[in-house]
């Protein structure tokens, strides 16, 4: 089948695809061309998914500590006076580490698009010799570092969240004090 | 004009290229041949700047550089597209990058050799991804061509169709720097031949200069390397005896 002949006759697939996988439009302009970006896509939803839903057996611990400041009388619950919360990083353990995985592996995802133009070819050397001198590290390093960013972000939202949330339940004769430095002592 | 300067390159303290001295001027069509090893991919590789090199390699009178990089195309028996992209995918890529692309003769040359332009170059023969690495090397709107042993594994008319094909498309100001072994099939083609051994540039003659002095390119080729022709036939008097002596 000549070119003219096979690009009139699938014409309308070659658009449709085209539309989809351009390399140079959209996100198949942001990772090496030809790249599965949308499977890229998926295990990183999956991904913040997964240390989404990691994070809420936050809550378990938050309730179960909140329930264990009350003394039960007869179907009453009262507030034990002398009950403490436990810290707020203590409750808050490794509910988090979902996200600064997600870096991690976006850090092994930067060396899978550079090695990526070794695979069935020697892409690399024409990756090299174009005259955007950035285009490589650029479609390499974009998609990698942006899940990064967001993943640390995410973990940062998710700690002032839970941490909002963890004063919200927690009766205020309850709370130790110093639960700001207690968490920055551990993020240091 | 392509020029290289004195350069030199080792792997680990073995010298790869010796004090390479040559000179490509346009329109020139220029075969590089050396026995394995010799120094041919590195060579061009220090050219395109993918090596680290000692000495100068300018191109009318700059350093390769990326403002310049873009007037040097390279066709590699390794391939250098991307297997899971189209050909059309290519030409989109190309075109954002080279604003020289010529798409006229990426179409002609993908009709004639009747490439499937919405095919996966994976899905490829060998042969068709040969013709689509030196269709792209042709068509970046280079002036000059670089092309290390573009035709390995293409069968003999494919490659004789690629050679009256080019023959025919180059504009007198490309010029074609080809790296191969196949000497017999490039003789008529060529109109300079280059000979490099052990890292030195031991042989540089025009096809006019060979045929005013009346040798062929294979006879100026054995010639420089000092081929000895009685090589085989002492080989294998000296096998038979062997064999002779153990019957």
């Amino acid at each position: 089948m000549s070119y003219d002949r096979e690009t009139s006759s699938a014409k309308i697939h070659s658009e449709a695809r085209d539309a989809g996988e351009s390399v140079t439009r959209g996100i198949g302009n942001w990772v090496p061309p030809g790249l599965d970006h949308r499977q890229e896509v998926k295990w990183i939803a999956w991904a913040f998914s997964l240390s989404l839903l990691y994070s809420l057996r936050f809550f378990l611990a938050l309730f179960q500590a909140r329930d264990s400041l009350f003394l039960q009388a007869g179907a009453e619950k009262i507030l034990d006076v002398n009950a403490v919360m436990p810290d707020f990083i203590l409750l808050l353990r490794d509910s988090l580490i979902g996200f600064p995985m997600t870096a991690l592996g976006a850090a092994a995802l930067l060396a899978y698009h550079y090695f990526y133009h070794f695979q069935g070819s020697k892409s690399i050397y024409l990756m090299r010799r174009l005259p955007r001198r950035l285009e490589l590290v650029r479609r390499c390093a974009a998609l990698p570092l942006l899940t990064a960013a967001a993943a640390l972000l995410a973990a940062g939202l998710l700690l002032a969240l839970y941490f909002g949330i963890y004063l919200l339940v927690t009766p205020e004769t309850c709370l130790s004090s110093g639960q700001w430095d207690k968490i920055w002592n551990v993020l240091r | 004009m392509l020029k290289l300067n004195n350069v030199s390159k080792s792997y680990n303290g073995k010298p790869a290229l010796k004090q390479v001295d040559l000179c490509l001027s346009p329109g020139e069509i220029v075969g590089l041949f050396g026995e394995n090893g010799a120094g041919k991919t590195t060579l061009l590789k220090c050219i395109l700047g993918y090596l680290p090199f000692d000495g100068g390699i300018t191109l009318d009178g700059h350093p390769v550089t990326r403002a310049n990089i873009a007037r040097i195309s390279f066709a590699t028996c390794e391939h250098s597209f991307f297997p899971n992209l189209t050909a059309a995918a290519h030409r989109e890529f190309y075109e954002l990058h080279f604003p020289a692309f010529r798409s006229k003769r990426f179409h002609g040359l993908m009709d004639f050799f009747e490439l499937p332009a919405n095919k996966a170059l994976r899905h490829f023969s060998t042969g068709q991804k040969n013709q689509f690495e030196v269709i792209l090397a042709l068509s970046q709107g280079a002036d000059y061509i670089l092309m290390d042993e573009p035709f390995a594994g293409n069968d003999v008319f494919n490659r004789e169709d690629f050679y009256k094909v080019l023959l025919g498309i180059l504009e007198p100001s490309e010029t074609v720097f080809l790296s191969t072994h196949l000497l017999a099939e490039v003789e008529n083609f060529i109109s300079r031949a280059v000979l490099i051994h052990r890292g030195r540039i031991v042989g540089d003659m025009t096809t006019q200069e060979l045929e005013d002095s009346g040798r062929t390119l294979m006879g100026y080729v054995k010639e420089t390397y000092q081929y000895k022709s009685d090589r085989v036939s002492k080989a294998l008097s000296d096998l038979t005896g062997e064999r002779q002596e153990e019957l």
